[in-house]
């Protein structure tokens, strides 16, 4: 008990350091470089209060969820019918990796040149992020398959699609999980650096417009909203895992951070 | 054996498929849209024969290089700092774990303002990239040595730094290398994009640049060229890391 | 002559060899035996003499190199079966040496599984469920999770999960193998209670002596591959048993030194 309080101590006490350490470098470059905690927060009040923020924030949800969708479900889909095809999987996975290793997000400009500066080029970029982690997750999971379990579950009289049902989808929901835990904060920042590149909505387009004012208080305040939204959003996926596979023995924190991606 | 001829020969068609479906594309919708296979082979050609492109790609490769080695370098030291002290992992876990939070790019804009318009951002967000793959793969690592080797050792005699050198280096190594592995293509990808949005030098400005002046020839061009460096990168690497641990079966998906 | 429930017939099983022009691994060759309804059989051998690969033959997850397997006087199992069935539409169950319990289900949603995969559960199987459960000691964990139990109580989850289906003929690997000698002796004693309440056919492996003689009506040696059977004893000790004082049972004693003998 007397540790968990000296942790709770310690984390308020980090918290501080790194505020003051912000206001300090605040006060010794000037408001014109950085602008300090206080005024942050101020200009975060000004915009949330004019609704400019929830608009912005909404058109890059809205590419998100979109991308994440059009992305996520072919990728969670795919390696279940891939199990059944192991010739057709073989084939085509040279072509997966490939595309797991390309930068997506180098292809923003391609996706804007077709698509324009519309919603439609961001999520484009997101879908086509989001499908590579999507994928991969779930293909270690079908892959990661206890065949043992399978076999059992036919020796009770499983069906074919009683076996799929109980427990090839089951024991795939871990890795399901792994690859939306993964793709959730990348899909926010894949939209926000499309919208960066070209766009007149959404909070990366708030960033660029707070740089071509030389208004470092709006660009921060803009940069401590997305970073408030994937943490949100990240909780609520982490919340809904843990309600989804509480059958599971607790893991703790570095087991489920290593298989992130930043 | 005729399975395995007939995915060699599926992977070669679908690799023609996908190549007549570019050509298809062009005929479709028109240069503007995809520019047609020859066209690009021909700026390839170009750009290759008259050295441009070499120069985008030393710009693009020292900014990633140098990001690689800074996040390396700054990952490797906070995970060992951690694991010194629980305490202070504990106290920073929620910082650390919110600034995972931070889109990186989007601080771009605000490097610039700071640094000015050269390498100084596209290096900052390398690094960052590749601190938070190394700082977790390290710090995985390093929880990963087995406690009781660390008393075996201990009992056998051996002095701290011998522990490090002898039980904790070989321990993390295979996490070290997944995690290296993993983030050099993570570095030149961020290296590219950060050059979409500040420079004008590199195969990031190379691509945008193309972009803005409606040169579709030159987008693919310059993204099939960060595509064989990335993917080339990457290749490399697996075989580098398939010698350097032979002694060991090595876990792909420890860190990815 | 009456057809046994089991007939195992000259069946052989090889490995196909790692490198080229090497001779196949027969692990197991010419293996003959019968089992009768209602017969607690048990086999014992030494490690590697194919114990699980012939259960595996037997519960059709796996298929002989040659010979044959025939269950109520019907082919089920041989070379040129192309399809394997395995559980043989759940007229032999087999509980495996790990308990393979799924782990995101929940005890008692474990042990009705097999009832769920044939249209679900009726008020008749849940209450015989609740029974075994709590014949076994496991009443009060319905709503626990398979890695919230210990060993003990996930092999005997495992158990009455293959009993509440009633197959006519079980086939145990080891089940007991893993745990201490005090919760071993404590299932042990379940399963012969549980087994006197409805003699079921059952054919059980295992390394230990004293289990093989402690459980089985007969117990069957197996030899080392290419395994055969190498010897078979019929156990004469009156039933009920009691686990803890059947070593001190009159003939006991010769028969354990003589199975050790056999046992190479």
């Amino acid at each position: 008990m007397t540790s968990r309080v000296r942790t709770v101590v310690d984390r308020v006490v980090v918290g501080v350091g790194l505020l003051l350490l912000w206001q300090v470098a605040h006060m010794a470059a000037g408001t014109y470089w950085l602008s300090s905690p206080w005024q942050t927060l101020q200009r975060l009040g000004e915009l949330a209060a004019s609704g400019e923020l929830a608009r912005h924030a909404a058109y890059t949800l809205r590419a998100a969820g979109y991308g994440f969708v059009l992305g996520g479900v072919p990728g969670l889909l795919l390696p279940f019918l891939l199990r059944r095809l192991p010739i057709v999987s073989a084939t085509i996975m040279p072509f997966m990796v490939a595309g797991y290793g390309l930068p997506k997000l180098a292809l923003a400009p391609l996706f804007i040149l077709w698509f324009g500066i519309g919603i439609e080029s961001k999520v484009a970029v997101v879908a086509a992020a989001t499908f590579f982690l999507v994928f991969f997750n779930v293909e270690a999971g079908v892959r990661a398959l206890d065949l043992k379990l399978v076999r059992m579950a036919q020796i009770l009289g499983a069906s074919e699609m009683q076996v799929a049902r109980h427990v090839i989808l089951p024991g795939a929901v871990p890795f399901v999980f792994a690859g939306i835990r993964t793709a959730t904060p990348y899909a926010i920042g894949a939209a926000v650096i499309a919208e960066l590149i070209s766009s007149n909505r959404g909070l990366g387009y708030l960033v660029q417009l707070g740089a071509s004012n030389f208004d470092a208080r709006t660009m921060i305040a803009a940069v401590v909203a997305t970073t408030a939204i994937v943490v949100g959003a990240n909780s609520v996926v982490n919340a809904l895992e843990r309600w989804l596979l509480r059958w599971r023995p607790r893991s703790g924190f570095a087991a489920g951070a290593a298989s992130g991606e930043f | 054996m005729t399975a395995r001829r007939t995915v060699l020969a599926g992977r070669v068609l679908l690799l023609l498929g996908v190549l007549a479906a570019w050509q298809w594309g062009h005929w479709a919708l028109g240069d503007l849209f995809i520019p047609s296979l020859l066209a690009v082979l021909q700026r390839l050609y170009e750009v290759t024969a008259g050295g441009e492109i070499f120069g985008h790609l030393a710009i693009t490769g020292e900014a990633a290089g140098l990001g690689f080695v800074i996040g390396t370098v700054c990952g490797v030291l906070l995970s060992v700092m951690l694991r010194l002290s629980s305490r202070l992992a504990l106290a920073i876990e929620p910082y650390v774990m919110t600034s995972m939070g931070i889109p990186l790019f989007a601080l771009v804009p605000l490097l610039i303002l700071w640094f000015g318009i050269n390498m100084a951002p596209k290096v900052v967000i390398g690094a960052a990239m590749v601190f938070y793959i190394i700082f977790i793969a390290v710090f995985a690592g390093l929880r990963a040595v087995d406690g009781r080797l660390i008393t075996m050792a201990r009992v056998m005699g051996a002095a701290p730094l011998q522990i490090v050198r002898k039980v904790y280096w070989p321990g993390i190594q295979p996490y070290l290398f997944a995690g290296l592995k993993l983030a050099l293509p993570r570095a030149l990808g961020a290296t590219i994009v950060g050059e979409f949005l500040v420079g004008d030098r590199g195969l990031g400005f190379y691509i945008e640049n193309a972009r803005q002046q409606a040169d579709t020839v030159g987008v693919f061009t310059g993204i099939v060229i960060v595509t064989v460096v990335v993917l080339g990168t990457d290749m490399l690497l697996e075989r580098l890391q398939a010698r350097s641990l032979a002694w060991r079966p090595i876990d792909r998906d420890m860190v990815a | 002559m009456e057809e046994p429930l089991l007939r195992v017939q000259d069946v052989g099983k090889f490995f196909p060899p790692r490198e080229r022009n090497a001779q196949p691994f027969w692990i197991i060759r010419g293996l003959t035996f019968t089992v009768a309804e209602g017969e607690f059989v048990t086999m014992i051998g030494p490690s590697g003499a194919g114990k699980s690969t012939l259960l595996n033959l037997i519960a059709q997850v796996d298929t002989p190199s040659e010979g044959e397997i025939a269950f109520r006087g019907r082919t089920i199992s041989s070379p040129r079966s192309t399809v394997l069935r395995p559980g043989f539409d759940r007229q032999i169950g087999y509980v495996t040496q790990e308990d393979n319990l799924l782990p995101w289900r929940t005890t008692l949603d474990n042990v009705l599984f097999p009832l769920e995969l044939r249209g679900g559960a009726d008020a008749q199987g849940r209450a015989r469920a609740g029974e075994l459960m709590a014949a076994v000691g496991l009443a009060g964990f319905e709503r626990h999770y398979p890695h919230e139990l210990s060993g003990g109580m996930r092999k005997r989850c495992a158990l009455i999960r293959t009993l509440l289906y009633d197959p006519p003929i079980i086939l145990m690997d080891e089940p007991f193998g893993a745990l201490d000698a005090q919760t071993r002796a404590q299932l042990q004693e379940d399963l012969l209670r549980l087994w006197s309440m409805r003699r079921k056919t059952i054919i059980f492996v295992t390394h230990d002596i004293a289990e093989a003689i402690v459980l089985g009506d007969r117990t069957l040696i197996l030899s080392r591959p290419p395994t055969r059977i190498a010897g078979a004893h019929s156990i004469a000790l009156p039933r009920p048993r009691d686990v803890h004082a059947a070593a001190r049972q009159e003939g006991f004693a010769a028969l354990h030194d003589a199975i050790r003998e056999q046992v190479r």
